[in-house]
């Protein structure tokens, strides 16, 4: 009985060993000729005619040529293209001779972008970027590189409205499932997806591979670059990994101004908030520079405009609002609100936790001054839903890639209450609206740029937003990675140029790259 | 889907195309006649159909379920009967303590601690991620812990309960060693309720862990699910609740089956 009791523990210590042996030998091992890039998000559709999310918009740079772009102060640049107004309602495109042909081999034509355009303008076809797009009333092609857009009305700011990727007319008329297989002719090729966590493109340059994986922990995914699992990665990370990153020496950081505008939103129909006093108070009540420093670890930097001073409607100057809790105290007073008969305040955010901490704090800085609030935290898409419902009363969120100063009449225009527009607080001002106006109206960029910046800093005054911070764009690397250039909108149009340069690869711990 | 702007005819057209302007029992005739053809629509957000994406999260999520099941037996089993026949003695302690902490450590604090050790000290596996096998073995860790922790004192409590029956008692009158009597006579009785509770276990497992999908970035109908409900991807969410309901059936369904193999005495008899 000892025996076989003894031959038996024998044999399962000898499977024990097979299997793990097993296990060991049948691990893939990751190449070490791919660079690994994390992402937070899914890119939701790789079909610019249908992307909406920022990752989606961001990897389809990579795969689609579009016909403009955007320089460093967001003025609209050839980029398939360039243009002439032949008549305030006529534009004209000329696509440029060094253009890449289509990723399948043909070259792309003014046909191609005609029948883009004309897909997206399709009722039928459901795209969210019609209704930008909607002035466009004709597209007539004269030449293969020649493409002419008419439009219903004037407006001063259409070139910037034709950033999206130009697919193949053929392709597009053989419905071709773009979000599946992405076929464009930006710098990059799609090459596979694997499951849904990895997508694979290629850079047609030099042939190098990318692996964009989505590792939605923040923890996890700083983690993978400590391992070596991924190479780099872009924002999305809580400010206090960032100092802790820092301190890594096989880690590089670089950052950048960002131009994501957060703010606290006020409705302004409302009782409290929707007198000046209160929202003038709470302006003077937030400590942004301490949050900036202790909070963000000083990756942010103060707000007074939607627009930073980079942009070329960013106003340089503008008289912020201090920190200044007496004078606070002062305006709530003015307001009828006392320390019986406080103020109380409804806030509305996320469940996002780093969102929420600053829910806190600001709740907190409010309290000093006798402003009660109360946190509401819903998940996102809960969240969003009520905020475009109009159903708040005080919501904290960030306009995100704001390119074209059309925002201002979105978000503040009387005409721009939903379901027209994004006016989510009613804001209803006559100087706003006119200045608006008389901003659409005009075709004189330096005119154009002169009411913005007026309209800017009379929004300031009249706070339908306070300002908050604009947060910093963060890129982290492995040491070995050079050539990365961080753009002020958060785009990855740096891994055009990323290299890894082979002298540090041998200094990369064994387990990462085989 | 259309944005903030969408003209009033674009909205109409996408409720068309969606069918929504039909009336509710129409609706849900279509939704169960593409039920039958295994047609669970498409993806708002993505457009692909949504049978795809099934077909690609399951493997993911049946793969993670099955590692954590054996972790937990692995665990669960020795640690159980160990502490019920060593009842009051520090192995009982000790295994008894394992069993709290493991239900107490929640998995998003876990998780990140076995990549830590794992991953960036030793070097043996991958952070995160479905990469081969041995990316398999942390988030099977993980959540395995905990099930096993549970496991383990349901089946101390089990095998306390039949070991001092009659049966245990001719068994070991008989001669049989503690391990046989154990394995075949006490641990056969004790099986019922800590297959109930691995049953219940496995479907929930199987339904997906969302949490731990989560923090290894693996690619489960957990994390879809999780997803679809923060995009508002309204089919998804529908499948996913389908999928994870007929799950849970279809795992307790198996549970009753394996009552009437471990107890003859449930087996369902012909009345005449």
């Amino acid at each position: 009985m000892i025996h076989h009791s003894r031959t038996t523990r024998q044999l399962q210590l000898l499977v024990f060993l097979i299997l793990t042996s097993f296990i060991v030998g049948c691990s893939e091992t990751q190449p070490n000729n791919v660079l690994r890039f994390g992402l937070a998000n899914r890119p939701t559709n790789l079909d610019p005619r249908f992307a909406t999310d920022a990752t989606s918009a961001r990897m389809n740079r990579l795969l689609y040529a579009r016909l403009v772009d955007f320089d460093e102060t967001a003025q609209p640049i050839p980029s398939l293209a360039t243009w002439e107004q032949i008549s305030p309602t006529q534009y004209r495109f000329h696509l440029q001779d060094n253009r890449q042909t289509f990723h399948h081999g043909p070259k792309l034509t003014s046909n191609d972008v005609k029948a883009t355009y004309e897909f997206i303008l399709n009722p039928d076809n459901q795209s969210p970027h019609r209704s930008t797009l909607s002035l466009i009333s004709e597209i007539q092609t004269s030449s293969n590189d020649s493409v002419d857009f008419y439009l219903s009305h004037p407006d001063g700011l259409f070139p910037s409205y034709l950033v999206i990727g130009i697919l193949s007319a053929n392709l597009i008329h053989n419905q071709h499932p773009f979000h599946e297989h992405p076929i464009g002719s930006g710098p990059f090729t799609f090459v596979d997806r694997p499951d849904d966590t990895r997508w694979r493109l290629m850079r047609i340059f030099d042939e190098q591979l990318f692996e964009f994986l989505r590792i939605p922990d923040p923890t996890v995914r700083t983690l993978k670059l400590l391992a070596g699992e991924i190479d780099m990665l872009q924002n999305d990370l809580p400010p206090e990994l960032i100092p802790y990153l820092a301190k890594e020496h096989m880690v590089q950081i670089q950052r950048r101004a960002g131009s994501n505008f957060s703010y606290l939103g006020f409705n302004l129909q409302d009782p409290v908030v929707g007198k000046h006093e209160v929202r003038q108070a709470i302006a003077h009540a937030i400590d942004r520079s301490s949050i900036i420093h202790y909070v963000f670890g000083d990756t942010a930097h103060p707000a007074n405009a939607l627009f930073p001073p980079t942009h070329w409607t960013g106003p340089s100057t503008l008289s912020e609002y201090s920190y200044d809790p007496q004078q606070a105290r002062t305006l709530l007073r003015q307001a009828g609100f006392t320390d019986m008969h406080p103020a109380q305040i409804n806030y509305k955010t996320s469940t996002d936790p780093f969102r929420l901490r600053l829910a806190t704090i600001l709740q907190h800085q409010l309290a000093q001054v006798g402003i009660r609030t109360s946190i509401h935290s819903h998940d996102w898409g809960t969240f969003y839903g009520d905020i475009k419902a109009g159903r708040f009363q005080m919501y904290s969120l960030a306009w995100v890639g704001l390119k074209t100063p059309n925002i201002f009449h979105y978000a503040f225009h009387s005409d721009s209450i939903p379901p027209q527009g994004a006016n989510r607080g009613k804001f209803v001002d006559d100087r706003t609206d006119l200045l608006i106006d008389q901003a659409q109206s005009t075709q004189n960029i330096q005119e154009k740029r002169d009411i913005y910046q007026r309209l800017q800093t009379h929004l300031l005054e009249a706070l339908p937003y306070v300002p908050l911070w604009f947060e910093e764009h963060v890129f982290i690397a492995r040491r070995s990675i050079t050539g990365y250039t961080l753009s002020n909108d958060g785009n990855y149009d740096g891994l055009l140029s990323v290299q890894r340069t082979s002298s540090n690869l041998t200094s990369q711990p064994e387990h990462e790259e085989h | 889907m259309l944005g903030e702007t969408a003209h009033a005819t674009d909205k109409e057209s996408l409720r068309q195309a969606l069918g929504l302007h039909l009336p509710i029992h129409s609706q849900l005739l279509n939704y169960l006649q593409r039920l039958i053809q295994f047609d669970l629509g498409t993806s708002i957000h993505s457009g692909r159909a949504i049978t795809d994406i099934f077909l690609e999260r399951f493997p993911a999520t049946v793969e993670l379920g099955l590692g954590a099941t054996i972790v937990a037996l692995t665990l669960a089993f020795p640690l159980g009967i160990l502490s019920a026949i060593r009842q009051k003695t520090l192995i009982d302690f000790s295994a008894m303590t394992f069993a709290l902490a493991g239900v107490s450590i929640p998995n998003f604090w876990l998780g990140p601690m076995l990549i830590m050790v794992g991953s960036l000290w030793l070097g043996w596996f991958p952070v995160s991620g479905r990469d081969g096998v041995l990316s398999l073995i942390l988030p099977a860790l993980t959540l395995g812990t905990a099930m096993a922790a549970i496991l383990s004192r349901m089946i101390r409590s089990a095998v306390l309960e039949v070991i001092h029956e009659d049966y245990i008692r001719t068994a070991q009158a008989k001669g049989l060693t503690e391990s046989r009597t154990i394995i075949r006579h006490a641990l056969r009785n004790a099986m019922l309720p800590v297959m109930t509770l691995l049953g219940l276990q496995l479907g929930s497992l199987l339904s997906g862990a969302v949490i731990t999908e989560t923090v290894f970035a693996w690619p489960g109908i957990g994390s879809l699910m999780i997803e679809a409900i923060q995009q508002r991807d309204y089919p998804i969410v529908q499948a996913a609740i389908l999928c994870i309901s007929l799950i849970y059936i279809g795992v307790n369904l198996l549970t009753d089956i394996l009552y009437a193999w471990l107890d003859p005495r449930i087996r369902i008899r012909d009345a005449s």
